[in-house]
């Protein structure tokens, strides 16, 4: 049981990474977009009059913009592709839970999103002299860590809602930039107003990018961080478990209306 | 029905499927589609069982009901006397699924790249997957193309493909809905000589064709269906015999000949249905008769005097069969 668990997640991830990231589009997405985004960002600090632009929101956020466009996109296209091929009902028809190929395909897709991170800090090192110095390492890890499971968790979410229907698809615009912008990606989140900082709350990754920048500001491992980090697992765990009440509902759901086929 | 002694392979009882499509943003509507509308089967073990059927009767959402992959809206199905809501995956894991087409595979892989795949879905151990993988290769005769690209397959290769990932957790009932669709003729006969050899080796398969021979050929039984019910159930044989003992003579005659022809043809009685197709420089007729000899009889001078280009006998085919009864309920 644990070896096939094992063996589907090698498999699916092999799948994964040679039908979706590997090839030229999802590069570029992975690697171009967090570059520019780096970029621009320390550009457009430094015409702002900072000397020293922030790091911290110009690259991680960047890095950062780069994972979440990727889980988004390739879960939803994950899914809509497997209904355009005919291949979902495939795998409905197995065995196998929908929920577990989704899983490890998601985790793919954030491994391979992390990519955009090294690809924002390549730009901030190569192009603008950056260093990376005073940083908790420790914490970063740990922070990171903690936002690589909010970003697993939210893309189980969104794929079980892109399984629910033929015309999910279209949501997918309303997904990407309003969260990156409520989370606070590129910007403190204090400049936003109390409203809108409540509705982030809810998102685990405001979280985890929080506990990222204050480790690698050279914060150290105290109350505060370790409050941000219980409450990313926390509302990660509450995602997780939601995709799990929603991945029975979407079970039935598909088989009642018949959405499992593109025709 | 089958007695209970032995359980069915399959049976599906008062099956319904209903879907419900809304439309409109401001003001919206329900539409109601009935695709199937209370069908009832059972097949034996060990039984080849076609499904036949114009485009809509409900031949496919008939099978993907059967094959877990649509919920009835009403009836029930068992499946090796266990019913398929309540033990869904205990099921799965004992059936094969095919759907006609190029679609259900992934292109960018080998063929035994998609079949590894598939076999991790159905938790297949890896000694076993290597195993089958080949075994299946060879029966569908692609073991040469394994390591080839799915997408440089033609039609009836992935056809084939399909068939060989619908086999990997050696399946007892083995759903195979329109398998020879969009096929070569060449193609096509070796499918149907690998449907026959699974036959042999004790599969129970459902079959959906639009190919009267194909079903005629391999079917123990044949349900007929239309507009989601079944208008005709009972094996290839009976269903020919139960429809009319009429035999087929078929005639073409020339333009300048076709009057007196037809006027031959006015001495036979009720009994005869003839029909007429006319044509640029021919008139084809159909008489379907249960006196042959009578109207070979009437024909023979006209066929000796040159009046009749062609006369060809025949039985019924499952085609007449399959035609007379869906034409009937169009009627």
């Amino acid at each position: 049981m644990i070896n096939h668990f094992f063996r589907l997640g090698f498999v699916q991830m092999g799948v994964q990474l040679r039908m979706r990231v590997l090839n030229l589009w999802s590069l570029v997405l992975f690697f171009t977009q967090p570059a520019i985004f780096s970029t621009v960002g320390i550009l457009l600090s430094r015409a702002a009059g900072n000397a020293n632009p922030d790091l911290i929101y110009t690259v991680l956020g960047a890095g950062i913009m780069g994972m979440w466009s990727g889980l988004v996109f390739t879960s939803t296209y994950d899914i809509r592709a497997d209904r355009a091929t005919a291949t979902l009902e495939l795998i409905v028809g197995s065995p196998t839970p929908l929920r577990r190929v989704v899983g490890f395909r998601s985790l793919m897709n954030i491994l391979a999103g992390s990519s955009s991170m090294i690809a924002a800090s390549a730009v901030a090192v190569l192009l603008f002299n950056y260093s990376f110095v005073g940083i908790n390492v420790l914490g970063a890890v740990i922070s990171f860590l903690l936002l690589l499971i909010g970003l697993w968790c939210m893309g189980v979410f969104l794929a079980n809602l892109f399984a629910w229907s033929r015309l999910s698809g279209t949501f997918v615009d309303l997904l990407e930039m309003p969260i990156a912008l409520l989370c606070g990606f590129m910007f403190p989140i204090s400049v936003l107003p109390l409203w809108m900082q409540k509705i982030s709350a809810v998102f685990p990754i405001r979280w985890g990018l929080e506990g990222l920048r204050d480790s690698l500001q050279g914060g150290m491992i105290d109350s505060a961080l370790t409050t941000k980090w219980l409450i990313s697992l926390g509302i990660s765990l509450v995602f997780y478990l939601l995709s799990r009440w929603f991945d029975n509902k979407v079970h039935d759901h598909i088989r009642v209306t018949g959405e499992l086929n593109s025709i | 029905m089958p007695t209970s002694s032995s359980i069915s392979a399959i049976e599906a009882v008062s099956l319904e499927k209903t879907y419900n499509t809304r439309q409109g943003f401001w003001k919206r509507s329900t539409h109601t589609t009935e695709a199937v509308r209370g069908i009832s089967f059972w097949v034996n073990q060990g039984e080849l069982f076609g499904i036949l059927g114009p485009n809509g009767a409900g031949k496919t959402t008939t099978v993907k009901m059967l094959s877990t992959l649509l919920i009835p809206t009403s009836g029930k199905i068992h499946i090796f006397g266990q019913d398929i809501i309540a033990h869904t995956n205990e099921i799965r894991k004992r059936i094969g699924f095919t759907f006609g087409g190029a679609r259900g595979l992934y292109g960018r892989l080998t063929a035994e790249e998609n079949l590894r795949y598939f076999a991790e879905l159905y938790a297949l151990p890896p000694k076993t997957t290597r195993k089958r993988i080949d075994e299946l290769l060879e029966l569908v005769n692609l073991l040469e193309r394994k390591n080839d690209k799915v997408e440089t397959f033609s039609s009836g290769m992935q056809q084939r493909l399909h068939i060989a990932r619908a086999l990997l957790h050696d399946p007892e009932i083995i759903f195979l809905d329109e398998p020879t669709v969009g096929i070569d003729p060449v193609g096509a006969r070796e499918l149907r000589a690998m449907v026959k050899n699974l036959k042999e080796h004790g599969k129970t398969i459902l079959l959906t064709t639009h190919y009267m021979a194909e079903a005629d050929e391999l079917c123990d039984r044949i349900a007929i269906i239309n507009k989601g019910k079944i208008v005709a159930l009972d094996s290839p044989a009976n269903l020919k015999n139960q429809m009319t003992d009429d035999h087929r003579v078929e005639l073409i005659v020339s333009s300048e000949h076709l009057l007196l022809v037809k006027n031959a043809l006015s001495q036979l009685g009720s009994k005869e249905k003839i029909t007429y197709a006319d044509h640029a420089f021919h008139t084809s007729i159909i008489i379907q008769t249960p006196r042959l000899g009578t109207v070979i009889e009437l024909l023979s001078p006209l066929l000796n005097n040159g009046l009749i280009q062609n006369l060809d006998v025949r039985n019924q085919t499952m085609e007449d069969v399959y035609v007379t009864i869906i034409q009937n309920e169009e009627k």
